[in-house]
């Protein structure tokens, strides 16, 4: 397998305190209301429990993505050495096609350039030798950045329930999921 | 991702698709006819009405580039032709526009006539993968291109009947009175099939469901003017505009309403 760069989202270390959210936004700057990076809390549905658990989701850099495929402008490519998806903004016209084609709604749209942008695996940090702004940010080790050709993770799994199962695409977030919280009985204290 | 009325692909969807069921509807008139072959006069209504629609393209296509974050560069859309159904789109619709205009000018030659019903079919065809991406899971199929179908019959049989002589006006009423108890059928189908797929697919039903608007379309669109052709065996000349305000509802709930997948991150899909 071609090296393919990717986030591994450790939903059993996530303790929800946007700081890769943050992280981004400081690094990049963006535009009020716009967030490259968010963290979705779990919906009592999928995590019926008085504790919390979140999923920090950005781009998932997919293996064929459709905001690519999408894209009339072709502002959109895929990096060869490590699968990085890129978003040229200066070739967008803000159609706004990619960010309605997203299933992950990666792509925003910037209301003062007037153009979309998303995520970029910070692959000018990534070329300087750094973590991903999201990923060095992350107080609990709960987002790392791995490589699907030798990550090895077991517990790993692709479509975890609450993140929307699209094999066309075959995103390349990994997730380990949430465990199911830790009851403190009587006898144990 | 926030929803939004996206006006300007509203109309352009609408007018594109009023064109193309006029020009389908005109061209499979000449073509029942006997003398189909031979062209059409300056005075020609069908030739007006090949012209009216030929305008209604090419100002859905300007009205298309009030979307765009920036307008100037839209003949950029056509680089992505290999995969983007956008870039297929403005292609098929801008040509579309120039055949439509051409066989006006022509005087209708009949193979023209064919070949733009043909080619309007194919471009509402890619019109409807456009809007059919994964993203959005209650539209991820063929739905899109057929509720433009039937968008395109509707309309354009509402509109042609401003053409049309007398003697073709029965067939034109007969023509609408189908089309609009397909798309009532469907438009009704489609939230209660919804209803029982996937909880982003749920969530559309109920939104569309909940939506003024929606109601507002099978009322006005399609449910009183399908009573009102039911009754009169034709097509009062007012009768066009209030399917066209009905569809202008149905639309705008097209674009407004329909969930996207990303609407319900950390829930089930």
């Amino acid at each position: 397998m071609k090296k393919q760069l990717a986030f591994f989202v450790d939903a059993k270390r996530c303790i929800g305190c946007f700081t890769c959210a943050m992280a981004c936004k400081n690094q990049y700057q963006t535009e009020q209301g716009v967030a490259w990076r968010q963290v979705y809390p779990l919906k009592e549905d999928i995590y019926p429990h008085h504790e919390r658990a979140f999923y920090s989701l950005a781009c998932n850099h997919c293996e064929k993505p459709v905001c690519l495929e999408a894209c009339p402008v072709e502002a959109y490519y895929k990096r060869e050495k490590d699968g990085v998806v890129v978003h040229e903004q200066e070739k967008c016209i803000g159609c706004g096609n990619c960010i309605r084609s997203c299933p992950y709604g990666a792509p925003h749209y910037n209301p003062v350039e007037k153009r979309a942008e998303k995520c970029s695996l910070c692959w000018q940090r990534l070329d300087a030798g750094l973590k991903p702004a999201c990923v060095q940010s992350c107080p609990v080790n709960a987002l790392q950045l791995i490589d699907l050709a030798t990550f090895g993770e077991t517990n790993a799994v692709q479509y975890p329930p609450g993140y929307p199962k699209m094999e066309k695409l075959n995103p390349s977030t990994r997730f380990r999921q949430a465990e199911l919280p830790k009851i403190q009985r009587r006898e144990d204290i | 991702m926030k929803p939004s009325m996206e006006l300007p692909l509203v109309f352009f969807t609408l007018l594109s698709q009023t064109a193309i069921g006029l020009t389908l509807l005109s061209g499979l008139r000449r073509w029942r006819m006997a003398g189909a072959d031979a062209t059409a006069g300056a005075d020609d209504p069908d030739r007006r009405l090949w012209l009216a629609a030929a305008g209604m393209l090419a100002l859905g296509l300007v009205l298309s580039l009030f979307h765009l974050g920036h307008p100037l560069e839209s003949v950029t859309a056509l680089k992505h032709l290999s995969t983007s159904w956008l870039s297929r789109e403005a292609l098929a619709f801008g040509l579309l526009t120039a055949l439509l205009a051409v066989t006006a000018l022509k005087g209708l030659p009949a193979a023209l006539v064919r070949l733009s019903a043909v080619f309007g079919l194919a471009a509402l065809f890619i019109q409807g993968m456009t809007y059919a991406p994964p993203s959005f899971p209650a539209v991820n199929n063929g739905l899109p291109f057929a509720l433009f179908l039937l968008s395109a019959l509707v309309l354009g049989a509402g509109a042609a009947s401003w053409f049309a002589p007398q003697e073709a006006k029965p067939a034109l009423a007969r023509v609408l009175t189908v089309a609009l108890c397909v798309a009532l059928a469907v438009h009704l189908l489609a939230p209660s099939i919804w209803l029982t797929g996937g909880t982003v697919t749920r969530m559309t039903a109920l939104a569309y469901l909940r939506s003024p608007l929606y109601w507002a379309h099978i009322v006005i669109g399609l449910a009183a003017p399908l009573i009102v052709v039911l009754r009169t065996k034709t097509i009062p000349s007012w009768l066009p505009w209030a399917l066209m305000l009905g569809a202008l509802c149905g639309r705008i709930v097209f674009y407004l309403e329909t969930v996207h997948t990303a609407a319900n991150l950390g829930g089930l899909y």
